[in-house]
């Protein structure tokens, strides 16, 4: 997203079997990871989000306060919402979301009767 | 925002019990019974003739129930609660030989409610041209139009019959956009009554099945999701 544009239907991919703003909060969170959102950065409104996405606003404020819970975005009252600056909140997202993919993986080698280190291997064989 | 009488605080916007219609010893309407909480985007969804149109003519005051009770903010519907409910009917028709800006004139003069400051800056989210003839629009340019009256007034609930009937996908799109718009403004109430779900599945945050003239369930759209349904599944498994 552009700075000062509002996201687009096109940002995100959905499924309208779960609920949207778990999904749009998990698309938002990879976005700050991976710094295609950066520190500081300005996000639409609640307002702007819920028109540009064309989702309910009830939607687009539980996801800003997932994200806030997460301490990952600040709202400043009369000035608006940022992605927050502080890096350490950032690296505890980051870790969170490596641990989360390491579980899995270690889930699935599970079921194969093998550890994560086995699984990483066996897939790497010739 | 408006007036507000602190007694009516907290009661549904929309709620309906037993209601009964019967026209031309045809039974309509049983046994129907639902609320919509002040502040919500409801979708009433259900097949043609499923008696849709019948219920919104109960709740815009234009039909009586023949028995049960239909009450709007905690008070009973009729013609005298008009001023509360903006009303966007089906395939309504507006006078040809006005230009877009003449009918908005008149429209304004019409209704008490009316605010110029929304209606200027609905013009421009809508792509309405003021010197258009409304004889000469398409399909999608007049429901526009239409939405954009219906938007343009104060009321507290606004009821809209199948929006989207022959409307092009971008007007859609305009459509849902200016609805959420209006959504995150304040407290208003929204019940929008369709067959055609798709632009509409992510704005409802609950949603009224009806069928065969009764209510075949009420759904919060969160709590489906949670569950992990979609509002089309749901009413796939309703009426397929």
């Amino acid at each position: 997203m552009p700075p000062g544009r509002n996201w687009t239907t096109e940002d995100f991919r959905l499924d309208p079997s779960r609920p949207l703003y778990e999904q749009f909060t998990e698309q938002i969170r990879a976005m700050i990871a991976k710094g295609e959102l950066a520190p500081g950065e300005r996000l639409p409104s609640v307002r702007e989000m819920a028109s540009g996405l064309r989702v309910n606003p009830t939607t687009a404020m539980k996801t800003y306060q997932e994200l806030e819970r997460m301490n990952l975005i600040v709202t400043y009252r009369g000035q608006g919402t940022f992605v927050t600056r502080e890096e350490e909140a950032i690296r505890r997202s980051r870790r969170q979301l490596a641990q989360e993919a390491v579980r899995q993986l270690t889930e699935t080698a599970r079921s194969l009767g093998l550890t994560p280190e086995q699984l990483w291997e066996l897939a790497r064989e010739e | 925002m408006e007036m507000k009488d602190r007694s009516l605080e907290g009661k549904p916007a929309i709620r309906c019990e037993g209601v009964e219609v019967v026209i031309r010893k045809k039974q309509v309407l049983r046994n129907v019974s639902f609320e919509v909480e002040a502040g919500r985007l409801a979708g009433l969804l259900g097949p043609n003739g499923a008696g849709k149109s019948t219920l919104l003519r109960l709740l815009t005051g234009l039909l009586p129930p023949d028995g049960g009770t239909v009450e709007l903010f905690g008070r009973p519907a009729g013609p005298e609660r008009l001023a509360e409910v903006s009303f966007l009917p089906d395939r309504g028709q507006l006078p040809v030989y006005l230009s877009a800006g003449e009918w908005l004139g008149f429209a304004a003069k019409l209704y008490p409610d009316w605010n110029r400051g929304r209606e200027r800056e609905l013009i421009e989210k809508l792509e309405i041209d003021r010197a258009k003839r409304i004889g000469s629009m398409s399909r999608g340019e007049e429901a526009r139009l239409q939405l954009l009256t219906c938007l343009s007034r104060e009321a507290p609930l606004l009821i809209l019959d199948e929006p989207f009937t022959g409307v092009d996908l971008v007007s859609r799109e305009r459509i849902a956009s200016a609805v959420v718009g209006e959504m995150a403004d304040g407290d208003r109430t929204f019940l929008i009554a369709t067959h055609d779900i798709r632009e509409m599945e992510q704005l409802f945050d609950c949603i009224v099945l009806i069928g065969d003239g009764a209510v075949k369930g009420a759904y919060d759209v969160d709590e489906l999701r949670q569950a992990g349904r979609s509002v089309e599944s749901c009413y796939r498994e309703v009426f397929a």
